[in-house]
C-alpha cells in the first residue's frame, strides 16, 4: 500500500474574503466557514478564533486537535465519520504543515478533564500546538443536545474544518511529498530477510467509559466490542483512526502524524522490517483483558511473524496494565518488547511509577508524569474559554497533563520523568 | 567574612574527629571551632568557596543508643554555628556513623532549613534509611581516598547551598532519592522506544527509563478453619458508597475509606448506593451493586450454612491513582479492624 502526503508549508494564517492558499499564506473566510459548520442542528452558536505562535494568547477548554488533511484524488476524508466508509491509506492526501484545528468543549463544567494551549512563554515550547497557527472552534450545544451528541458535533466540525483548510492545497505544488509504502507483511526481499521483524501494538481506546453511538474511532466504529485486529500503518496516518471523546495526553493530531509509525518507517529496510500494526482496545474486565492480550500476542507472533514489538497505551491505569499484559504475552511467545508508559505515580515517588511487574516487560520508555504541576504565566488574551478567562488570563497552576500536546502517549513528545 | 563565602559545619564521629577509637564511642556531642580531623579535607575541598566554622563530633555508641537525644543535641550545636551548609561524614561503610549522619542531615534540613549532604557506601544501612530525604553521595567502603570522596560531597553541597539546580543521581554521584521529575529528553519517546527495542533484539545492553517496582510478594495465608465455621468479610476498592458519599471518598487518588453496615440487609438496594470511582465505567455497578459487593449471594451462603457468618461491615474505597503509601496504610488499617472483629477471611473485589 502506498500513501503520499503532499505537504504545503503555511507560515501565516489570516482572515480573508475567501479561503485559499497564497504562497505560504493561508487566508480563511471565517464567515463562510462558520456558515458551513452551522448546518449541524446540534450546534446553536459557533465562534472561530485564530491564535498564532508567539502571541501572548492562551487557548482554554481544549478538547482535541486535528491536523488539516484532504484527500487529493477522490478518496474519503476521515472515512466512516465525515466521509463514507472507504479505504484510507492509499493515494494522495494534501496536508498543511504549521496549522492545526483546535476543538474546544463549551458544555462541560468539569473543566479539569480539558486542557490549555499556550502560544507564547516557556510552555509553548513543550507542545507542538504552541508552534502551529491554530484555528480555534468554540461551539455551544443547541437546547436538548445530549453530551455525546454535542461532542460528536464538535469533533465533526473540527474534521470538516481540517478538510476545508487542506483542500486549499489541492491545486498547489506541494513543498514536499512524503511517501509511505509498505508491501504486504510476508513479502520480504531475500536481501533484507535478516532484519528483525517489528510490529507496533497500538491501543486506540480504553473502555473505562462507554463510547457514544457517534463516537467513531476506527473507520467510524465506536469499537465497543472490538477485538485486536491488524491494520496497515497507512490507514492510521490517513484518518482511519480518531481519538475517542475522552483522553487527556492524546490528540487526534498525534495519531494523524503517528510518531511510532514514522519511527518504524524511518528504520524500515535499514535496521528492521516493519511487520505491521495491531490495533487494540483496553478492556474493562479481567477475562476481556486476558483474551485481548492473548489475541494480540498471537497476531504479533504467529500472523505477523514479528521478532519484536513496541506498544503504546491511551488513558490511565487500566490501559497501562492492559498494555503490559499484552506485552507480557508477546514476551511469552518469544517476541521482545518495549512499551511506552506514563509515570503513574500520583505523589512523585518512583515506587508508584508502574502499576505492573511482569517478567520480560523490562524495557520501558516513559512520557513523563501528567500529574506534575506546571506554572502557566500570565497572558494577554484567552480564546476558547470566555467563561474561564478571569482565571486563565493571570498566572495560574496546572499540570503537564493539562497542557495539550506536552505529553502525547503515542510518543510524539520529549517530556520524560526522571528518577532523582 | 566576605560575601559569597559560605559558612560550613562538619559532622564527624569520634574516630574521624580524632577523639579516639572504640573506647571513645560513648562520648556525647561536642563542638570544636574550625576544622579538625576529616573536616580538614572538607576545608581543602572547599578552597576559597567556604570556611569550616565548626566541627561537631559525637561518639558512635552515644549516637546509636540514644539516637533522638543525640540528634536533638547535635542540631542545637549546629544551629549555634549559623552555617549555610552541613557536611556530615563521609561515613563509608560504618553503620552507626552512617545512620547518625543521615539522621542529623534530615533534622538539620527539617528544623533549621539548612541544606545538608552526607556520603556513604551503598551497603551502609544509612543509605536505605535516609536517601529519600537526604542527598547521600556514594563513596567507597573505606577512607583510603578521603580527599576525592570529600570533593564530590562538597561539590554537591555547594550546589545545594547556592540553591542551584541539582542534576541527575549519575551526574552528581548521589543515591537516587526515589522522586520523579519531568525533564525534556533529547529525542521523542517513539524514537527512544524503537532504539531500545533494537538494542534488546540485538542483545545489547539497554537502560529502561522506569525502574521495576519493588512490590513485596504477599503470600495468601491459609484459612485455619473450615468455611462452615468462618466469618467472611466483603472489602472492595471499586468505590461502592452509600448515596451521598458520607465519608467523602475521593473519585481518584483516595486517602479515605468507609465502613458501611449491612446489618439486617439480605441484599443492597441500588437506590441507596452510589459510586464516585473515576477509573472505570460504573454504570453496571450503580445499576446493581451486587456486581461489585455480592451481599445477596453471601447472605444465601450464610443462610445455607456454607459459610459461618457474613461480617456485618463492608469496607470500601476508590482504587484509582491511589499512591502506594496510602494503599498500604488503608489496607493495614482495614486488616487490623477485621482481625479485631474476629474475621477469618475476606473476599476482596477489585475492578
Amino acid at each position: 500500500m502506498r500513501l503520499e502526503l503532499s505537504w504545503s508549508v503555511v507560515g501565516e494564517v489570516t482572515a480573508g474574503p475567501a479561503t485559499r492558499l497564497v504562497g505560504q499564506r493561508l487566508e480563511v473566510d471565517l464567515d463562510g466557514l462558520r456558515e458551513l459548520l452551522s448546518a449541524d442542528s446540534r450546534l446553536a452558536r459557533i465562534r472561530l478564533d485564530l491564535a498564532h505562535p508567539g502571541e501572548r494568547c492562551r487557548i482554554g477548554r481544549v478538547f482535541d486537535v486535528i491536523a488539516p488533511r484532504a484527500k487529493a484524488d477522490g478518496g474519503a476524508d476521515f472515512p466512516g465519520v465525515l466521509g463514507g466508509v472507504a479505504r484510507a491509506g492509499q493515494g494522495r492526501t494534501s496536508a498543511l504543515a504549521g496549522v492545526a484545528v483546535v476543538a474546544t468543549d463549551q458544555q462541560t463544567d468539569n473543566v479539569g478533564t480539558l486542557a490549555v494551549i499556550d502560544m507564547a512563554g516557556p510552555n509553548a515550547a513543550l507542545s507542538a500546538f504552541g508552534r502551529t497557527h491554530n484555528l480555534v472552534i468554540s461551539a455551544w450545544p443547541s437546547p436538548g443536545t445530549e453530551r455525546s451528541d454535542y461532542l460528536a458535533a464538535v469533533r465533526l466540525a473540527a474534521l470538516k474544518t481540517a478538510v476545508h483548510l487542506a483542500r486549499t492545497a489541492r491545486e498547489t505544488e506541494p513543498d514536499r511529498v512524503e511517501v509511505f509504502e509498505l508491501p504486504p507483511s510476508p513479502r520480504v526481499p531475500p536481501a533484507l530477510a535478516h532484519l528483525p521483524r517489528v510490529a507496533y501494538v497500538f491501543q486506540i481506546h480504553s473502555h473505562q467509559r462507554p463510547t457514544g453511538l457517534d463516537e467513531g474511532i476506527l473507520y467510524g466504529d465506536p469499537v465497543r466490542r472490538m477485538l485486536p485486529t491488524i491494520v496497515h500503518p497507512n490507514e492510521v496516518l490517513d484518518g482511519a483512526v480518531l481519538r475517542g471523546f475522552m483522553g487527556r495526553s492524546v490528540t487526534t493530531w498525534a495519531t494523524q502524524n503517528h510518531p511510532m509509525i514514522r519511527a518504524l518507517y524511518a528504520q524500515h529496510g535499514r535496521t528492521l522490517w516493519f511487520a505491521g500494526v495491531v490495533v487494540t482496545v483496553a478492556q474493562a474486565t479481567e477475562p476481556e483483558r486476558v483474551r485481548s492480550a492473548l489475541l494480540t500476542a498471537s497476531l504479533v507472533a504467529h500472523t505477523l511473524g514479528a521478532d519484536g514489538a513496541v506498544l503504546t497505551k491511551i488513558g490511565g491505569g487500566a490501559p497501562h496494565v492492559d498494555m503490559a499484559q499484552a506485552a507480557s504475552q508477546c514476551e511469552a511467545l518469544g517476541v521482545k518488547t518495549t512499551a511506552v508508559v506514563e509515570d503513574m505515580s500520583t505523589d512523585g515517588s518512583a515506587e508508584g511509577m508502574l502499576l505492573f511487574d511482569f517478567p520480560g516487560v523490562d524495557a520501558l520508555v516513559n512520557v513523563g508524569s501528567s500529574q506534575e504541576p506546571i506554572t502557566l504565566p500570565a497572558m494577554d488574551r484567552v480564546v476558547g474559554a470566555d467563561d474561564l478567562a478571569p482565571k486563565l488570563l493571570g498566572e495560574t497552576r496546572a499540570t503537564y497533563g493539562g497542557l495539550c500536546g506536552a505529553i502525547e502517549q503515542v510518543g510524539t513528545t520529549r517530556v520524560m520523568a526522571e528518577v532523582r | 567574612m566576605a560575601a559569597g563565602i559560605l559558612r560550613v559545619v562538619c559532622y564527624l564521629n569520634q574516630f574521624f574527629g580524632q577523639l579516639g577509637g572504640e573506647d571513645k564511642a560513648g562520648v556525647g556531642p561536642q563542638v570544636v571551632d574550625g576544622a579538625v580531623g576529616a573536616a580538614r579535607a572538607v576545608q581543602q575541598a572547599l578552597g576559597d568557596a567556604g570556611t569550616v566554622v565548626a566541627t561537631v563530633i559525637c561518639g558512635d555508641n552515644y549516637a546509636a543508643e540514644q539516637a533522638e537525644r543525640a540528634t536533638a543535641e547535635l542540631v542545637t550545636l549546629v544551629a549555634a554555628a549559623r552555617p549555610d551548609l552541613l557536611v556530615a561524614g563521609p561515613a563509608f561503610l560504618a553503620g552507626r556513623y552512617g545512620v547518625a549522619c543521615g539522621a542529623l542531615c534530615a533534622a538539620v534540613q527539617r528544623e533549621l532549613k539548612i541544606p545538608a549532604v552526607t556520603g556513604m557506601h551503598a551497603e551502609n544501612p544509612g543509605v536505605e534509611l535516609y536517601r529519600r530525604q537526604v542527598y547521600v553521595v556514594q563513596t567507597g567502603a573505606e577512607a583510603t581516598r578521603m580527599l576525592p570522596e570529600v570533593q564530590r560531597l562538597v561539590a554537591l553541597g555547594l550546589t545545594l547551598a547556592r540553591h542551584e539546580a541539582v542534576g541527575t543521581p549519575a551526574a552528581h554521584g548521589y543515591f537516587a532519592r526515589g522522586v520523579t521529575r519531568n525533564v525534556v529528553a533529547d529525542a521523542p519517546a517513539a524514537d527512544r522506544a524503537v532504539a531500545m527495542l533494537l538494542d534488546k533484539l540485538a542483545g545489547r545492553t539497554f537502560v529502561t527509563e522506569v525502574p521495576r517496582p519493588a512490590f513485596p510478594p504477599v503470600a495468601a495465608p491459609r484459612l485455619l478453619k473450615t468455611l462452615e465455621g468462618a466469618t467472611i468479610a466483603l472489602v472492595t476498592d471499586g468505590g461502592l458508597v452509600p448515596r451521598g458519599n458520607p465519608d467523602g471518598i475521593e473519585a481518584l487518588n483516595a486517602t479515605r475509606y468507609g465502613a458501611y453496615s449491612i446489618e439486617g440487609k439480605s441484599s443492597l438496594d441500588a437506590a441507596q448506593y452510589d459510586n464516585p470511582h473515576r477509573g472505570y465505567d460504573t454504570t453496571w455497578v450503580k445499576q446493581d451493586p451486587h456486581r461489585l459487593v455480592p451481599v445477596d449471594v453471601a447472605r444465601e451462603l450464610e443462610q445455607s450454612g456454607a459459610i459461618g457468618k457474613l461480617h456485618e461491615t463492608v469496607y470500601s474505597t476508590v482504587g484509582v491513582a491511589t499512591t502506594l503509601a496510602q494503599s498500604a496504610r488503608m489496607g493495614r488499617e482495614i486488616a487490623e479492624k477485621l482481625r479485631a472483629a474476629g474475621v477469618d477471611a475476606v473476599i476482596l473485589t477489585s475492578t
